[in-house]
């Protein structure tokens, strides 16, 4: 009987960890050593992060704050939008690479397992609208018979649909979702549609990358709720030690401003650390 | 010294000079002889030269000396592990007492079918990939389904979606072609099928962002490689219904229809027939097609082999907002019903396990039948119209419905194996179903993965068993349960139907099974070292009939393993084929 017992506690961990975006990992492809770099803080990213760049200046603060010297890997990134392989791929390069991976989404519900824990926010950063006609001043001057673009499978997608659904049928808008913002841009351009609902960072490096995307305009998108991403690192639980000198060293780059510095430097709007106002 | 240190050297190189003829001069590749259009026609039957052993995909071998009554004496006599870790999904093929194994990361390996000894080994360089492309990383550790013969060539697909074409006596590249972008998210994972000299193959990474609007069954020339036609999945033009399918979302913004098996061919008829998976975004809520049945997507598609145009099609889960994607094997089965010959395919094309059948010159749908507990399908009509559960279409994000089968399946990539013998479809199922929510349970910030989650698998309600070997009898106006085997743990490989009367499966207890194609009695069983994987193969030589039965790491094992804890599951070392022949001298 206790053994049964045993066995379905075991069964009942085991789904309970389980999720479609993992396979299981091989044990073999996992590391079972412990590094011994006692000054050296190993940073990964996902390669395809949004604000890598920021995220590594973010980094190297947090590095120069515990007295550590900031070692940076490529990470991995590239996935689909179904998420298959993330949570594989992520559990190998924690194991086996990284002490940090930066750039992660702190959210509610969030999709990790148990073996991974969050910092708190370094920084949060909102979804915008942005759109090219001069005649719309804000959402609401958009007519439902026109299109809006959204960022493919995003916080900011997440909110808007949850809105439109809200709508009566024939106030509802057409909602395309799009993977390669560049071309999302080119359909604002070129009139495909009217909008596009898009994270602040994203359009930021739009502006300085697409001639396309300089001249859209950000305009409020009220009634739909304001959506910040609120991005902070992950760690592994069990360096409950680091956990907390890196969340010490967060508050204390957004409490003397540093944070809002990096910020600058990137034309990012948003909130150093948590914003908590915030959706 | 020096003089002594030559001589040795001397001695040593002389030894190695004279092992090498030595060894080549009893190589069984010395009467390899080529796999010829007339042999892929009407393979052998010592032979097994397809995936599922021949353009049928019936799975079906003519051998008999292994039957109900030899099967007890059975004994191990060679084993041999994989060149490399990862999920096992493979299919060894053999011909002329070659074998040609195919492991993760585009690794193959020739060995003496006989004797076990390595002839050979193929390792393909592939690039390195960038830290970007981690899903590739993911897919090249779990490679599907097989590689294929042809002539004196063995062609391999590859994670980097290469066309790789070896020389079978000697495992070097005859010549291989970049066939797509795979900086775009394109990676192979299924195996090609030789039809009418052309390398027919089907591409996949078709829900990764980069390769919006695009999902390919391709034609190459066998010879040259060149490209001679391609049939996109989820855009075509030529039929303005598939375009309207998808509600107002244009090309540049659809994703997903992966064909996930490899296609059969009937020469007859100038067809090859492929199953197609899941949209993506898997929610309709999230990829904004609205009622629309977003085909091709989970259909069987008929394509003309000479054009790669469409003769038919036939959709088997329109609306699909749950992953229950249906692109497993199709199998063709010729049956003679009053003087008239039916040209059936039949097929458990999806994950929710309903059994098809259509007439495969026309694409007539025939007749359908249930066979695991699955909730998403409400009504199949007489014409074949497939009618969802509308009440299981979410219609907010975060709000979760239970779906049943799960996204592990009901069928998942094992393939069934159909028995002219007893005109029985032996498949196998596991019983499962899970919570499906809409959701962006966002990773990385602002990257776009995750947008559906899954909850745990769970048995239905009022079932014990996971586990269900499934015998299906089939005819042009209806299929049948004729047996059905339930078990705790999970089939994990594909079946094998011989003419000795013996249907063969394993699962995730890590045994083999040989059942009674009549009566699904268990006639003998062998426990591995792991669970059973990829497809269990049977060949003659030198006039001894052979069983090889690969085993290994299998997410099919681990995705209910909690319905089946008494069960252990070993780690992933263990991916290794074990072949078995009749002892003589028993009784």
């Amino acid at each position: 009987m206790v053994r049964w017992l045993a066995a379905a506690v075991l069964g009942l961990a085991v789904i309970t960890s389980a999720r479609a975006q993992s396979y299981g990992v091989p044990s073999e492809l996992l590391k079972n050593t412990r590094r011994i770099e006692g000054d050296t803080l190993h940073v990964c990213s996902d390669a395809t992060g949004k604000i890598r760049a920021f995220d590594h200046a973010v980094a190297n603060a947090i590095a120069e704050m515990l007295f550590l010297r900031a070692e940076f890997h490529e990470g991995f990134g590239g996935y689909p939008t179904s998420g298959d392989g993330f949570l594989d791929e992520l559990q190998i390069a924690m194991t086996n690479t990284c002490d940090i991976m930066m750039g992660m989404t702190v959210q509610e519900n969030s999709p990790f397992p148990e073996w991974a824990a969050l910092s708190r926010p370094y920084v949060s950063l909102p979804y915008v609208l942005a759109v090219k006609d001069e005649a719309y001043m804000s959402l609401a001057d958009i007519p439902v018979t026109r299109k809006l673009g959204t960022a493919l499978s995003s916080m900011g997608e997440r909110v808007f649909i949850t809105w439109n659904q809200q709508q009566p049928e024939g106030k509802r808008y057409t909602r395309l979702p799009y993977a390669d913002m560049d071309l999302m841009t080119k359909r604002v351009t070129d009139g495909s549609i009217a909008g596009m609902i898009v994270w602040q960072p994203v359009l930021a490096a739009l502006r300085k990358s697409n001639p396309e995307a300089a001249a859209l305009r950000i305009i409020p998108m009220a009634p739909v709720p304001e959506t910040m991403t609120r991005v902070g690192v992950l760690m592994k639980a069990r360096d409950t030690f680091l956990r907390s000198q890196i969340d010490q060293a967060i508050d204390a780059l957004v409490a003397d401003g540093s944070i809002a510095a990096i910020m600058a430097q990137f034309s990012y709007e948003g909130v150093p650390g948590d914003a908590r106002n915030a959706q | 010294m020096n003089f002594d240190i030559r001589k040795n050297f001397l001695v040593a190189s002389i030894a190695l000079i004279a092992f090498a003829p030595a060894a080549s001069a009893q190589s069984v590749l010395d009467d390899y002889t080529p796999v010829t259009a007339e042999l892929l026609a009407n393979p052998p039957k010592s032979d097994w030269l397809f995936w599922r052993g021949s353009y049928t995909n019936q799975g079906f071998s003519h051998l008999d000396q292994i039957n109900k009554e030899t099967v007890k004496n059975l004994e191990l006599v060679w084993a041999w592990p994989m060149a490399d870790v990862g999920i096992q999904e493979t299919v060894p093929l053999v011909h002329d007492g070659v074998m040609f194994l195919q492991t993760s990361n585009a690794i193959v390996e020739a060995l003496d079918a006989k004797t076990g000894d390595l002839l050979w080994t193929y390792r393909h360089v592939l690039p390195e990939l960038p830290a970007s492309w981690s899903y590739q990383a993911n897919q090249a550790r779990r490679q599907k389904a097989s590689i294929a013969l042809a002539g004196d060539k063995v062609v391999l697909t590859t994670p980097d979606a290469k066309l790789v074409v070896l020389e079978a006596k000697t495992g070097k590249v005859a010549w291989e072609k970049q066939v797509l972008d795979w900086q775009k998210g394109y990676s192979y994972t299924v195996g090609p099928l030789i039809a009418d000299n052309k390398i027919i193959s089907a591409i996949s990474g078709c829900s990764i962002a980069g390769t919006a609007g695009a999902c390919y069954i391709m034609a190459h020339d066998l010879e040259t490689g060149e490209e001679i036609w391609r049939f996109n999945t989820i855009d075509d033009p030529d039929n303005p219904k598939q375009g309207e399918s998808w509600g107002e979302v244009p090309p540049e913004n659809r994703w997903g229809g992966t064909p996930w098996a490899t296609g059969s061919y009937d020469p007859e008829l100038g067809l090859t027939f492929w199953g197609v998976g899941m949209p993506g975004p898997y929610a309709e809520l999230i990829r904004g097609s609205g009622k629309g049945s977003v085909l091709y997507t989970n259909s069987t598609i008929a394509l003309d082999v000479k054009t790669g145009k469409l003769k038919w099609y036939y959709q088997h889960l329109p609306r699909d907002n749950w992953d229950l994607d249906s692109p497993f094997e199709r199998v063709l089965v010729d049956q003679e019903v009053d003087g008239k010959v039916h040209k059936l395919l039949i097929s458990v094309p999806g994950k929710n396990g309903i059994a098809f059948a259509l007439d495969r010159e026309t694409g007539k749908y025939l007749w359908s039948k249930e066979t695991v507990k699955q909730n998403v399908v409400s009504k199949i009509d007489p014409d074949g119209t497939v009618h969802i559960n509308e009440d299981l279409v979410p219609t907010a994000v975060g709000q979760p419905v239970f779906a049943c089968t799960s996204v592990s399946g009901g069928k998942l990539w094992q393939a069934g194996a159909y028995s002219p013998l007893t005109k029985t479809f032996y498949v196998p199922l596991t019983e499962a179903c899970n919570e499906v929510t809409p959701t962006q349970s966002e990773f990385t910030a602002g990257n776009a993965v995750g947008s559906v989650k899954f909850g745990p698998r769970v048995l239905p309600e009022g079932i014990k068993e996971a586990g269900l070997f499934e015998a299906l009898s089939i005819n042009p106006t209806q299929g049948d349960h004729k047996w059905q085997h339930r078990q705790r743990p999970t089939p994990t490989s594909s079946m094998l139907a011989t003419a000795g009367g013996l249907v063969f499966g394993g699962d995730a207890g890590r045994y083999i099974k040989a059942f009674d194609q009549e009566t699904g009695e268990v006639l003998w069983q062998q426990r591995l070292n792991a669970p059973i994987g990829g497809s269990p193969v049977t060949y003659e030589v030198d006039g001894e009939q052979y069983l090889v039965v690969p085993t290994g790491f299998s997410n099919s094992a681990s995705s209910i393993s909690s319905a089946f804890p008494e069960v252990p599951l070993p780690n992933g070392n263990g991916n290794s084929i074990f072949v078995f022949k009749l002892n003589q001298d028993a009784e």
